[in-house]
């Protein structure tokens, strides 16, 4: 019975991984032969071969890894500096939950403010930081990937600290627990899956503002700017090749994202 | 008062917090800087105060007014304050660093001159009846630098590329001949008409919806009018619009050696064209000529302009506003500029008929894989300067 | 008085409050920028400057004063907005239904909904045009598929919250498939469709601004765009981030209206 069950579930997860790739295989076949671009009426200029993208991803090895190496600095960065921050914020709405809560709600507010108005104003604040314009824009861009991840992080953590089991807190209670020993028992270990919801929000959001401030810094580097360098001058299949590459720094950080979920998570559920 | 004490020490902790992560934020990217500036040498030349760079700039921040191109390229590209704005726009400056000995890397110019205004750019790029007036100007807008500013011209340096054009795919210009032509004819009796009065096509513009001020309109119609009236020696251009093959020969040249492409099947085929891959004399000889044109096939054509509306398109607007295409027997649409879908892209789709690019950008997109053609070339000189501030 | 008590320590006293602070270090930072810059407005202008922008007669173009053209422009990009919002909720609600029917959909489809939404719109953009040959088409097409993923996330996940023993009830009923969705599937993944659309409502908005950027013409994005780019005045950019974040606000409090009409079943809690 038991091992019958083991083999269920190794049967489900296999199709989890073997579905889309099949699926995968077959649409890159389709491109390739080019009956994908007769299916939606593209031409394979705007839609390059996906053996030409390949070809330009490995030509240009060298400087496709000093784009990424820029691109993921700056969103891990943001990624990071952002969440830490936005925990604090919901520790501090937790702690004063009447001011903290209407605090909140202007943050998730300022979020509705699109990323391309943030990133040239940031541009022009953070001039006087550096003399070297690559240490200043990176500064600028990193600020610009705090602001998206802090709100995602912060509205999630004020739900973790706060939607508490039923009862607990007053089991809390009727042990005399103060309120250092509630918040480090009870209510920290209760947000940890919410940080987790937040995060699956807030890498791909990462990535896409890393991208998105790229096309306005300063100093020109990273795989955004050259997406956009190589769509202005027409050159699809280098954009293409790069956007492979966003996709797969994409897919990489939002796999090592579920990966630490399961580590972190084993055994609570 | 409890409650207001929290508030308090709410704000403070916020406040600290903030500047804690701030620090630690600004701290951080510095080291993580430090591992990448390696990888970018080429594109940071280190800001040092080497002893023969100090010729340029004897007294004060700047340039001395008389220091020659030489010396001020020298000086401001082994700063790493050269300033373009990317995006294909770049190719006559690298061609400049280059001609000087210079590594062609450049600081992303945003589309203000407030960087060249702070210093974090010393030499910046600037399109003469753009930019150029925004820095001397003081109407709104304008830096107001007056005659404190000077600039290196590209055509003075040998470096010129050409720019604003007018094209179409070569699918097109094959299936709609007389549409072209007539376009083209029209398109030049707009352009004449606007380089006569310049001050009365800065109105037109204005009024068709541009939102640049009207003052800097009519600054730029009378440059626009000299890059059209004047080639890259300086002299006079008779026959507006035509396609200067020398002039031509020399874009391609350059283009050839700084449009750096990643695609190597793009790049060789960059290596192999000639002027015949993307200019075509032929439909602007017969617009210019006398006789009478056959019918247009497709009369309703648009037109994407490589920017947002300005006196730089005056041409066609005028074309427009004195009925010079309904003469013509077509009813266009001007469709703005400026966004990131560029106008090649926009032509190549068919999404547009016409385009105004830069002669660089047509070779790219070339290159690239699509099939574009010049039919005639507006502007007969690189507007494009280097503006640098002179010590007082 | 002790209304007034009430009054000032109810929920929109702490948001009020919270508002002005922000307007306190706004004003501060525009002050210090004002003493340091050159062109403060570029950077951080006093938000009365933003106010006099709005209420300005002076015309900045041959006919519109800037408040006027970001207006015109701010109802063709809602428009855009709306119809790409629709089209995405709908998509969203169709896929979340097929996924959640046939399971090898939803183990196909799953990975690659996420994946298209890391490809930056640029990229996405020109092929879309390519095969609409219409750049507004193009548009409305790029806002949908940047706003059906919260939906057909958050539909699914309503699907799969329904209780088992509930399943097992409507079994016993012999209720047909057609009949479970209707009366039990659907019904009970509302409140979950509903927080998807809180989500993708806002991003809409943000969406139709930045497919704007992509072309010129007219639109929210193509002002922003043009003032940031200095052939207008930049006031136009300080209106839209204003008038952007009050539309994403105003659209989220839509969706919880709509919520409260359609769900009256729903009306707990006070």
């Amino acid at each position: 019975m038991k091992k019958k069950r083991y083999l269920k579930w190794e049967k489900q997860s296999l199709t989890t991984v073997l579905y889309p790739v099949i699926f995968g295989i077959l649409l890159l076949i389709l491109w390739q032969t080019q009956l994908l671009h007769k299916m939606i009426g593209a031409d394979t200029f705007a839609l390059p071969l996906p053996g030409r993208i390949l070809n330009i991803i490995l030509d240009n090895g060298p400087a496709i890894r000093k784009n990424v190496t820029a691109t993921v600095i700056v969103a891990a960065g943001g990624l990071f500096f952002g969440s830490v921050f936005g925990y604090l914020l919901g520790i501090i709405a937790t702690v004063f939950p009447k001011w903290g809560a209407g605090g909140l709600s202007i943050a998730s507010a300022i979020s509705a403010v699109p990323i391309i108005a943030i990133a040239p104003i940031l541009n022009n604040l953070t001039k006087d930081i550096s003399d070297d314009a690559n240490i200043r824009s990176m500064f600028a861009k990193t600020i610009v990937v705090t602001i998206t991840c802090t709100v995602a992080m912060s509205i999630n953590a004020y739900r973790g600290l706060n939607e508490l089991k039923p009862y607990s807190l007053d089991l809390m209670k009727s042990y005399a627990a103060g309120k250092l020993t509630v918040f480090l028992k009870l209510r920290i270990p209760n947000s940890v899956p919410y940080i987790f919801v937040a995060l699956r929000v807030s890498v791909p959001a990462s990535i896409i503002s890393a991208l998105v401030s790229e096309y306005f810094a300063e100093f020109i580097i990273g795989v955004g700017r050259q997406i956009r360098e190589n769509i202005v001058l027409a050159q699809y299949a280098t954009a293409w090749a790069y956007i492979v590459v966003a996709c797969a720094i994409g897919i990489i950080m939002y796999g090592i994202l579920l990966c630490a979920e399961g580590a972190l998570l084993r055994g609570r559920r | 008062m409890r409650r207001r004490k929290g508030n308090l020490t709410a704000a403070a902790l916020t406040i600290a917090l903030t500047t804690a992560a701030l620090t630690a934020c600004g701290g951080s990217t510095g080291k993580e800087t430090a591992q990448t500036t390696s990888a970018s040498e080429s594109t940071t030349a280190k800001a040092e105060e080497t002893t023969e760079a100090k010729g340029a700039e004897s007294a004060g921040k700047y340039y001395a007014a008389d220091a020659t191109a030489k010396d001020i390229v020298e000086d401001a590209a082994k700063k790493g304050k050269v300033g373009n704005w990317g995006l294909g726009n770049e190719y006559e400056v690298q061609a400049l660093l280059s001609k000087y000995g210079q590594e062609t890397g450049f600081l992303s110019q945003a589309f203000d001159m407030d960087g060249f205004d702070d210093d974090s750019i010393l030499l910046a790029s600037a399109m003469t009846y753009n930019e150029l007036g925004l820095v001397k100007n003081s109407y709104q807008g304008g830096y107001g630098y007056g005659d404190s500013v000077k600039y290196i011209d590209m055509n003075d340096e040998g470096v010129a590329m050409l720019e604003d054009n007018i094209f179409t795919t070569k699918e097109f210009a094959k299936a709609n001949p007389n549409t072209v032509k007539a376009f083209v004819r029209a398109s030049m009796k707009g352009w004449e008409y606007a380089c006569a009065n310049p001050e009365e096509a800065a109105k037109i513009v204005f009024e068709a919806g541009s939102s640049v001020s009207s003052d800097h309109q009519a600054y730029m119609a009378e440059e626009v009018k000299k890059l059209v009236e004047t080639d890259t020696k300086g002299n006079k251009v008779v026959d507006l619009g035509k396609l200067d093959d020398e002039a031509l020969q020399q874009t391609l040249d350059l283009a050839k050696k700084y449009i750096k492409l990643n695609d190597s099947a793009a790049a060789e085929k960059l290596q192999t064209l000639t002027l015949d891959d993307f200019r075509d004399a032929s439909y602007w000889t017969d617009a210019m000529s006398d006789a009478t044109l056959g019918a247009p096939e497709k009369t309703d054509v648009s037109i994407q302009l490589k920017w947002l509306p300005q006196a730089q398109f005056m041409g066609y607007y005028v074309a427009a506003a004195k009925g010079y295409y309904k003469d013509a027997g077509l009813n266009v649409t001007i469709t703005p500029g400026g966004g990131d879908i560029g106008e090649t892209t926009a032509v190549n789709s068919g999404q547009v008929d016409f385009g105004v690019t830069w002669d660089a950008n047509l070779i790219a997109a070339n290159a690239g894989g699509m099939n574009l053609v010049a039919v005639s070339q507006v502007y007969q000189r690189s507007g494009l300067v280097l503006v640098y501030k002179v010590n007082k | 008085m002790i209304r007034m008590k009430k009054l000032l320590s109810s929920k929109y006293m702490v948001t009020l409050v919270w508002v002005i602070g922000l307007i306190i270090i706004w004003e501060i930072g525009a002050t210090i920028i004002e003493g340091t810059k050159r062109s403060p407005e570029n950077v951080l202008p006093h938000l009365h400057q933003i106010l006099a922008s709005v209420f300005t007669t002076n015309k900045v173009n041959g006919t519109q004063t800037a408040f006027q053209i970001v207006l015109s422009n701010a109802g063709i990009t809602l428009l855009r907005a709306g119809i790409g919002f629709v089209i995405g909720a709908g998509l969203g609600f169709v896929l979340a239904l097929v996924m959640n029917l046939f399971l090898p959909v939803e183990k196909i489809l799953f990975p690659y909904l996420m994946m298209i939404q890391m490809i930056p719109i640029l990229g996405m953009a020109p092929i879309v045009l390519a095969i609409t040959k219409d750049i507004n088409k193009s548009r409305i097409i790029i806002a949908a598929i940047l706003t059906f993923y919260p939906v057909a996330t958050n539909t699914l996940a309503g699907f799969k919250s329904v209780e088992k023993e509930k399943h097992e009830l409507m079994y016993s009923l012999a209720a047909s498939k057609f009949e479970i969705y209707r009366k039990l599937l659907i019904p009970s993944s509302l409140p979950y469709f509903f927080t998807g659309l809180k989500i993708s409502a806002p991003m809409a908005i943000t969406a139709a601004i930045l497919v704007d950027t992509l072309q010129g013409g007219a639109g929210l994005g193509t002002a922003l765009s043009q003032s940031l780019k200095h052939a207008t005045t930049i006031y136009i950019f300080w209106q839209i981030v204003f008038l952007s974040a009050m539309i994403g606000i105003l659209s989220f409090y839509l969706m919880v209206l709509l919520e409260q009409a359609i769900s009256p079943y729903k009306r707990k809690k006070k």
